[in-house]
């Protein structure tokens, strides 16, 4: 039983943690790179959750060939492919996110020699 | 449903000539400035062919596969108006940028500002709820580079703010349309908003706030629009120019195309589905938004920083007018988007010329302007004129149908409306104030010498504005054909998308 449901939710109740944690962090963190640190977590949890709702247990691959049927009795046993082309999607727009959220770090650190966000809210009055 | 591919290039053009740009910018840098302005006045013209030849509603589909199962584009007369309005703001930021970018890496600027139109029209445009996410993070990235530009310390913290909270909001809304996916199975927009009514509706209520409160980030809206005062002040004038004329529209546009069109549930009054009427919430936080911005606006003495709050709490209008949800009130947000993109558009310009030219950014250093720059003082009065809505300027007659839909609407919308009338009683006392700093007091310095470059878009902006208060059906007649697009979303939206779909 312990395993179904490992099976069943693991995944949908990891990644919505995975989308508080990063959150939390974003949110009440002062330190500018751990911020960022929080925003990829976030966009993992979200991966995450794309990818597990696609796939259930015992879901075969969705690519048709003579041994792999998708359908038994009519009643869809492959994994949804859409979701999995969105994750890839999602996951390079989020790696141009965090370089950009890095190159704009960097340069912060070169303007204020600092990452704490209220000292540069001091610096900037 | 009639095919119209071409005006796929209306995206396609400048996403080519953005990442082309590098290869001018061997020859010559300023050459890539020309090359920006060229590629946006293509758009322009196309955009504006598309609208006056009302070439609308027709649909763009990729290779040949019929929605919902390829991927589309639709061109409804909300996209023709918007898209048109983005293009030409586009171009006449691009000519300020001939003569305000001169220093700095100039190529990477022309690329970033391209990318920022594309990504706007491309929001505007397009017919599919996954790839309005792309569109979202297109326009999203090149805005917080574009707001780091520049010499300014400040321009880094309020670009990093907006990156952070632009990025949870996309990301909240990546979720929220995952949810969707899970219910129905399709990313198409219209098929999306036929079937919404099969969802559960819990879990539609949860997709919801998730979607609303993401795209409340791109249209400034209240509780997630603390990004807004520190990037417009941080950023240099032109891109503040751009994230007001451009970025905002497409923010509100995709605010309301989910809202009334995707959970949109038609009457005499759009509501939605779900277990919340989210048109409702988006009334609270757009007259919340018109009120704090206000007010915030009020103490700033700073002019930018003013213009900042002051374009949050002209978007909080729009929304206000949205919201309301029958045709008049849709058709005085519409207005009033364009009005509002036209004016704080043209109004931060001016700004930039003005500090280009060592006048500072605060509000005493506006007294006796009049003396010094005639011209500059008329065209900011005439965008002050019309943000207050003066009779003879564009903002009368959006404010004056907003005001009427609400009033016709009755019920609690009174008592928003009162909020919205007060809110414009403050904003109307801190414009005058800086109108009246400029034409009463003396000043001992110099004329100021104006450049005739950045001087032929406040020109066109000004003269525009004035245009539309004297004749109001210029926009009038195309928001018109806007508003019943956005009340009926069957046969504005649904049905010009596939013809063939069961209404439900």
């Amino acid at each position: 039983m312990m395993q179904e449901f490992l099976q069943n939710y693991v995944y949908l109740i990891g990644s919505m943690s995975l989308i508080g944690i990063g959150l939390y962090i974003t949110l009440t963190d002062e330190n500018i790179f751990k911020i960022i640190v929080g925003l990829n977590i976030i966009e993992s949890g979200t991966n995450l959750f794309m990818v597990a709702i696609a796939w259930y247990p015992k879901a075969v691959m969705p690519i048709y060939t003579l041994t792999n049927k998708l359908s038994i009795n009519g009643k869809v046993i492959a994994a949804d492919p859409l979701p999995q082309s969105l994750v890839l999607t999602a996951i390079v727009i989020g790696l141009g996110t965090t370089a950009l959220a890095l190159t704009i770090g960097i340069k912060i650190f070169e303007k204020y020699g600092t990452l704490d966000v209220r000292k540069i809210k001091e610096a900037g009055r | 449903m009639s095919i119209f591919n071409n005006a796929a290039l209306l995206i396609g053009v400048p996403l080519l000539f953005a990442f082309s740009i590098p290869l001018f910018g061997l020859i010559s840098k300023q050459l890539t400035k020309w090359v920006t302005l060229l590629t946006i006045s293509f758009n322009a013209t196309f955009s504006l062919y598309i609208l006056l030849a009302h070439k609308y509603p027709s649909i763009v589909v990729m290779g040949n596969w019929l929605p919902p199962f390829g991927e589309n584009l639709y061109i409804g007369p909300v996209a023709a108006l918007l898209v048109s309005l983005i293009s030409v703001m586009g171009l006449l930021i691009a000519i300020y940028n001939l003569w305000s970018i001169k220093k700095g890496d100039v190529t990477r600027f022309s690329v970033l500002f391209l990318m920022f139109t594309a990504g706007a029209s491309g929001m505007v445009l397009t017919g599919d709820i996954f790839n309005l996410f792309i569109f979202m993070e297109i326009t999203g990235i090149s805005s917080f580079a574009l707001a780091a530009y520049g010499p300014e310390k400040r321009a880094l913290g309020g670009a990093f703010k907006f990156l952070v909270v632009s990025s949870i909001g996309s990301t909240l809304y990546l979720l929220g349309v995952t949810l969707i996916y899970t219910q129905l199975g399709t990313l198409n927009i219209a098929e999306i908003a036929a079937r919404i009514n099969q969802t559960t509706p819990g879990l539609l209520t949860f997709a919801g706030v998730l979607i609303v409160s993401g795209l409340a980030v791109e249209a400034e809206l209240f509780p997630f629009n603390g990004w807004v005062p520190d990037t417009y002040t941080g950023a240099i004038n032109g891109v503040s120019a751009a994230l007001s004329g451009i970025g905002a529209v497409s923010g509100v546009y995709a605010l309301f195309r989910i809202a009334m069109t995707v959970f949109g549930k038609d009457g005499t009054y759009v509501s939605s589905y779900g277990n919340l009427n989210f048109m409702a919430v988006i009334a609270v936080l757009a007259t919340a938004t018109v009120v704090i911005g206000e007010l915030s606006a009020l103490t700033q003495k700073n002019v930018k920083k003013m213009l900042a709050y002051s374009s949050m709490a002209q978007m909080g209008l729009v929304a206000v007018g949205l919201s309301i949800g029958n045709e008049l009130g849709v058709y005085g947000g519409i207005f009033q988007l364009v009005n509002h993109s036209i004016a704080k558009t043209m109004m931060f310009l001016i700004l930039g010329v003005l500090v280009a030219s060592g006048v500072g950014e605060n509000i005493d250093d506006f007294r006796g302007l009049w003396k010094r720059s005639p011209f500059l003082s008329l065209a900011f009065s005439v965008g002050a004129f019309s943000m207050l809505g003066f009779p003879l300027f564009g903002g009368f007659w959006s404010k004056f149908a907003i005001v009427g839909a609400s009033i016709q609407r009755g019920g609690w919308y009174d008592f928003i409306i009162g909020l919205v009338l007060f809110a414009s009683i403050v904003e109307a006392f801190y414009y005058l104030r800086i109108v009246g700093y400029m034409f009463s007091s003396d000043s001992k310095f110099p004329k100021l010498k104006t450049p005739w470059t950045p001087t032929i878009p406040i020109f066109i902006l000004a003269v525009s504005i004035i245009a539309i208060g004297v004749f109001p059906q210029i926009v009038g007649t195309f928001s018109a054909q806007a508003a019943s697009e956005f009340t009926h979303k069957m046969s504005g939206y649904v049905l010009n998308v596939i013809p063939t779909i069961a209404a439900h």
